[in-house]
């Protein structure tokens, strides 16, 4: 088995990691594993499995996710954001929903709780590079985010999250992104569907 | 105990709301409010079981500090930290402090979930609503989350690791063309059974006319010999044995507990009289045979498999040089 992963001390990139890992489940899921492989097979991708646990160079998610874009004629942004919104919706995924609902009772809370996102996923993953976040009210229902990372498909990864959370409050938004790191948020209306069910108790496994 | 000044007066609802799990009780320990959040937890008092106007040692079993009853007795004697369970059955166990308030003798107890919190969540059906904003237990429950998630990465990731680490070592000790072991395999195996004193026979088997068949009919021809060797080879040998390519036409078979030489003569003869049926290559009829040296590790003071090996060869070499097609057994290898 050949992997191209960071060992233990080498400042490889958690980041990396996890949205590597995510890619390849929401590419596998959604267009099935020939198509990821193809994503894989060409050039100096030597890893067909990535795990979410290790490290890997930084910069590797945006090489394989621009791989990913040009294999299924998509631009790199869209496969970014779809990516975003599997990983909240996908019932194989139902941690990361859960973990975010945690933010707030409405989706306005969970909004004002992005800027704790780091620190909170840095009490399970100490090391772990999340972008850094900063939330300007503009208006009563209108936000802008700013969103700094490493990993150039992280702002786009955020509109697809922040999309499908709305829903999942039931709440209307327009959520777009004219400039990089930048995310405009209008909250439409608060209650325009009905939100998902978020119980306080884990469910069991 | 009264406190010299008295800083404010608090309306019942803000109370509520600063201290969802709050209990006041009067001089004579009976309840004049109680937090909503706590209210959940008595609401599984028996029916009918009124909590306003309750006495406190018939709603909670006090179980810190030890042998107390009364809450004025916690007060006094816990300072400002004690354990409650309520009368409920439940097992989850509060944690609280308290102090008396001014003039009349009222006592203000407010209680937390502690470590119980993510049990009493489950069996309380607790919502983020239940807990006051300065709380940390929506970051607890947080945490336990992410934890699990972590921790069911990782097993995954170990359980990944594993299949692979198994495959990696199946495939370094088996032989790509016959699927029979290797010789690493063979040679492990040998290693461990010497170690272990378990006695054991040994049979080294090399084809006859092997090298015929290869030089006329082609190596696709050789091939097919040998898959249907290791095919012949796997159905003689039991769970515990271990048959192995160790060369180019060279097999070994490892015999557990087999020490009887006319059952192992048996053994090799019966391998020999199936390698020895014709095989059909491309229309073609193609044959070899077989010849057995055995050895066994009783037949040695310290069996090791270097002179075990150096044994079974020259009893093949015996067996070859009796006419091919035979099995030969060494008894005394070393003698």
């Amino acid at each position: 088995m050949r992997s191209r992963f960071v060992e233990e001390n080498n400042p490889g990139s958690e980041m990396d990691a996890l949205l590597l890992r995510s890619l390849q489940g929401y590419v596998r899921d959604t267009f099935g594993l020939s198509v990821w492989q193809a994503i894989c097979r060409p050039g100096n991708l030597s890893v067909q499995t990535y795990e979410p646990m290790l490290r890997y160079d930084p910069g590797t998610a945006d090489t394989v996710a621009q791989r990913a874009a040009d294999v299924l004629g998509r631009q790199v942004e869209t496969v970014w954001e779809d990516m975003g919104t599997y990983l909240v919706t996908n019932p194989g995924h139902e941690g990361v929903r859960r973990l975010l609902r945690f933010g707030g009772v409405s989706f306005a809370d969970f909004l004002h709780s992005l800027e704790e996102m780091p620190g909170r996923a840095r009490l399970a993953l100490p090391d772990l590079d999340l972008p850094e976040i900063t939330l300007n009210e503009l208006g009563p229902d209108l936000f802008d985010i700013r969103c700094r990372s490493r990993v150039k498909g992280m702002t786009r990864v955020l509109v697809g999250m922040l999309t499908a959370m709305a829903d999942d409050y039931g709440s209307l938004c327009l959520i777009e992104s004219e400039e990089a790191e930048s995310i405009r948020v209008r909250v439409m209306e608060n209650s325009h569907g009905t939100a998902r069910r978020f119980d306080l108790a884990m469910p069991d496994r | 105990m009264v406190t010299p000044q008295t800083v404010c007066a608090l309306p019942i609802d803000g109370l509520a709301r600063l201290m969802p799990m709050h209990l006041l009780l009067d001089r004579d320990e009976r309840v004049v409010s109680v937090g909503p959040t706590l209210a959940r937890v008595l609401a599984q008092m028996p029916e009918h079981f009124e909590v306003i106007g309750a006495r406190f040692q018939d709603l909670f079993e006090v179980r810190s500090p030890g042998g107390v009853t009364h809450a004025a007795e916690v007060l006094a004697r816990a300072g400002n930290r004690f354990r409650l369970v309520p009368r409920t059955g439940t097992r989850a166990g509060l944690r609280g402090l308290g102090t008396w308030l001014a003039d009349d003798g009222q006592m203000l107890l407010n209680l937390s979930f502690g470590i119980d919190l993510i049990t009493s969540v489950r069996e309380f059906a607790l919502t983020d609503a239940d807990f006051a904003a300065t709380e940390l237990a929506m970051e607890l429950l947080y945490l336990a989350e992410a934890n699990a998630a972590v921790t069911r990465e990782l097993r995954g990731l170990n359980l990944r690791l594993e299949g692979a680490r198994l495959a990696a070592e199946e495939e370094a000790m088996t032989d790509p063309l016959t699927g029979l072991r290797n010789r690493r395999a063979a040679d492990s195996v040998l290693e461990r059974m010497c170690a272990n004193g378990v006695p054991f026979a040994l049979l080294h088997l090399d084809l006859d006319y092997f090298k015929a068949v290869n030089d006329t009919l082609g190596h696709a021809a050789g091939d097919q010999v040998l898959e249907n060797v290791g095919r012949i080879l796997q159905e003689h040998v039991r769970a515990e044995d271990c048959a192995a390519r160790i060369g180019g036409d060279e097999f070994v078979v490892i015999v557990a507990d087999r020490t009887d030489p006319k059952v192992l003569q048996v053994i090799a003869e019966r391998i020999i009289a199936r390698v020895s049926e014709p095989l059909a290559f491309q229309g073609t009829e193609c044959r070899v045979s077989a010849s057995v040296g055995i050895v066994r590790s009783v037949d040695m003071v310290r069996p090791d498999p270097v002179r075990l090996l150096a044994a079974a060869d020259r009893a093949l070499y015996a067996a070859k040089h009796a006419g091919r097609s035979q099995a030969v057994l060494l008894l005394l290898p070393e003698s």
